[in-house]
């Protein structure tokens, strides 16, 4: 048994006008020690799809409406507040987008990490302290013992997202959520941020759940990825399959919206980008929602009407759309 | 695939780098930011004098009682309505009383009445405001509309009530009334402080790690809106002393034989024309603190605050 599984997913946010789908039906599993990828542009329900699984959406607005999320043997939907309370920090734990931000300007470094070592592990101030400079020292922070006096805004984004990392490992969990764990990086920091968590996630044997935007971050750092587009996932592979053979018109434009400095036209060429927006997902219309901007989708298409269930083409590699790149007429 | 050899191996260690920060490791000055704070107090000229004349007459209050020769409640005709002079640097009053005695033992209890109600309006606030604007919802609404209620009701008619429900007026009496009368502002105040710094990023991270809601109100939203509420401390304070000065004017404050500057001001004012010190001592004192606490706390929300800062 897989030790995350998310099935049928539904979380929706009231508004006045009716409820907003975010996440709009999305199963998934994570197996131990694995890491998977979750893409998608802004909006289209990955940040949500995270906070369910960690139980801290906004309520209200935002409820799961159904579905169930399991993990570790237990159904999260189900446990109460204080379980939750007890589970997050010490089975699973979570990075955010901005280190800038999410640490609190009035407490110390140390105070931040031996908060989480004294409330889930129960240590002593000495032992969290001695711990908190092997933490960060495992993040590599130099002169950890000085540096835990001192107040995040000594500290360099690059540093903050590794005193994150270092908060969210110092209990062992069993999974991580890095939600846009590079995001707001300098690009030269990135790649060290995504190094190091690899490498603990060995160490820790942990599993992992890396959300991004970037398919440069999900071929690095993914083992399996899924795709979603307006709260739904549109594809589901392994990382090599999905770079290797995309399927999905949806994925086929996100690749072909990467920036590349060599080939054919060098930086001449304009930045390929998908046209038209994702859509309201008020309302979401019954057809395919990707069928508006799908340059493979005709009038006459049964996509326009009706939607595509998410189908298992290869063994591993599923999609959610009537028209794969395997099964579309050779141009 | 035309890449020159030396920017592959530049492309290759920026990318096998251990990452951002690693180098920034020379040693640097520790400044905590209460002296950051305290730098930026000084800086302002008006705040850095206030402070010391507001010392100044917290020195006279406390020293002058316990220096002077005078006992300040004997009573003694003979002395009544002498003017200032060496032996009486503020003259006495109608019952011959050394009013550079009195005034500074009225200081003491309109100063600590000032300080103490201050201090129970922050407490009452941040109690009420932080539980209104951290829960939310339903219950936020509820006890904003009952704040709503209270505004409603006048405020000095109310501490005058308040008052009138205890059988002699004394110092916690006092505190009390001014209290219940003019808590309502620091909830409000304190409840929008804590509804902005909730939606905060290292509020969810603390939460993220299992916080639980008493650790996240007490360790992560109330320090922040430390510097805040300090300020609007200092600005509360004035309008709690012209409060009490009121009280006392109309006769309805702290009871003889006891003082305060308030009711000094209104021995004076039956022999404003013959004797027009007894009159102005007081009030001058009243405005010196006020003035006073209104520097320092322009200067502290330069110091605490420096958002906010208008120039």
């Amino acid at each position: 048994m897989a030790l995350l599984e998310v099935r049928d997913l539904r979380t929706y946010f009231a508004t006045r006008d009716g409820d907003v789908r975010a996440v709009d039906g999305v199963s998934f599993s994570v197996e131990r020690g694995r890491t998977l990828g979750i893409v998608g542009e802004s909006g289209c329900g990955k940040s949500v799809t995270a906070l369910s699984i960690m139980g801290l959406i906004p309520k209200p607005p935002a409820r799961i409406v159904s579905g169930s999320i399991q993990f570790d043997g237990k159904v999260l939907t189900q446990l109460r507040e204080a379980e939750l309370e007890n589970l997050r920090g010490r089975e699973m734990a979570m990075i955010f987008q901005d280190p800038m931000t999410s640490l609190n300007p009035t407490l110390t470094i140390g105070t931040q990490i031996t908060e989480t070592l004294r409330r889930h592990l129960g240590m002593s101030a000495r032992d969290a302290d001695r711990r908190a400079v092997e933490l960060l020292e495992e993040v590599r922070i130099p002169r950890a013992q000085e540096r835990l006096k001192d107040y995040p805004h000594r500290y360099s984004g690059g540093m903050r997202q590794r005193v994150m990392i270092a908060i969210a490992l110092s209990c062992n969990p069993k999974l991580l959520i890095a939600d846009e764990p590079t995001t707001a990086l300098d690009v030269t920091v990135q790649a060290g941020v995504l190094d190091l968590l690899e490498e603990l996630r060995e160490e820790h044997q942990m599993a992992m759940i890396v959300i991004t935007h970037d398919m440069g971050v999900v071929a690095e750092a993914a083992d399996d990825v899924v795709v979603m587009y307006a709260g739904q996932i549109v594809e589901q592979a392994s990382s090599l399959g999905l770079f290797d053979r995309p399927e999905h018109p949806y994925t086929e434009a996100l690749l072909g919206a990467l920036p590349s400095l060599e080939g054919e036209g060098g930086r001449e060429a304009r930045l390929a980008s998908i046209p038209g927006r994702p859509p309201d997902l008020l309302d979401p219309q019954a057809a395919c929602r990707f069928a508006p901007r799908c340059p493979f989708a005709g009038l006459n298409d049964y996509c326009s009407v009706e939607a595509p269930e998410l189908r298992e083409l290869r063994p591993g590699h599923w999609v959610r759309s009537a028209h794969p790149a395997s099964e579309r007429a050779p141009v | 695939m035309a890449v020159n050899p030396q920017q592959e191996e530049l492309r290759e260690r920026v990318l096998t780098r251990s990452g951002g920060g690693v180098d920034a490791g020379a040693p640097i000055r520790q400044t905590s930011l209460w002296r950051d704070a305290w730098y930026r107090y000084r800086a302002n000229r008006a705040a850095v004098i206030a402070g010391g004349l507001f010392l100044l007459l917290v020195v006279y209050v406390v020293f002058a009682p316990i220096l002077s020769p005078y006992d300040p409640y004997g009573v003694d005709f003979s002395q009544a309505y002498q003017p200032i002079s060496w032996s009486h640097p503020l003259g006495t009053d109608q019952y011959g009383r050394d009013l550079f005695t009195r005034t500074a033992l009225g200081g003491r209890i309109s100063i600590g009445i000032g300080f103490a109600a201050t201090i129970a309006i922050m407490g009452i606030g941040i109690l009420y405001g932080s539980i209104s604007g951290f829960v939310g919802g339903r219950l936020d609404n509820g006890m904003m509309r009952f704040l709503d209620a209270l505004y409603g009701l006048p405020y000095l008619p109310f501490a005058i009530i308040v008052t009138q429900l205890f059988q002699t007026v004394n110092f916690w009496v006092m505190v009390t009334a001014l209290t219940i009368a003019s808590w309502f502002t620091a909830a409000r105040v304190v409840r929008g402080q804590i509804i902005s710094l909730k939606e905060n990023d290292y509020v969810r991270a603390a939460r993220a790690v299992g916080a639980r809601w008493y650790r996240i109100l007490a360790r992560h939203l109330l320090p922040n809106t430390l510097g805040v509420l300090i300020v609007f401390a200092f600005l509360e304070l004035p309008g709690v002393i012209l409060g009490e000065a009121f009280l006392s004017f109309i006769g309805l404050g702290i009871n003889p034989p006891q003082a305060s500057w308030g009711s000094l001001a209104q021995d004076g004012r039956d022999v404003y024309l013959a004797h027009p010190t007894m009159i102005l001592i007081p009030s001058v004192a009243i405005a010196w603190l006020i003035l006073c606490a209104f520097f320092i706390a322009d200067g502290l929300r330069d110091a605490l605050d420096p958002r906010t800062r208008e120039t």
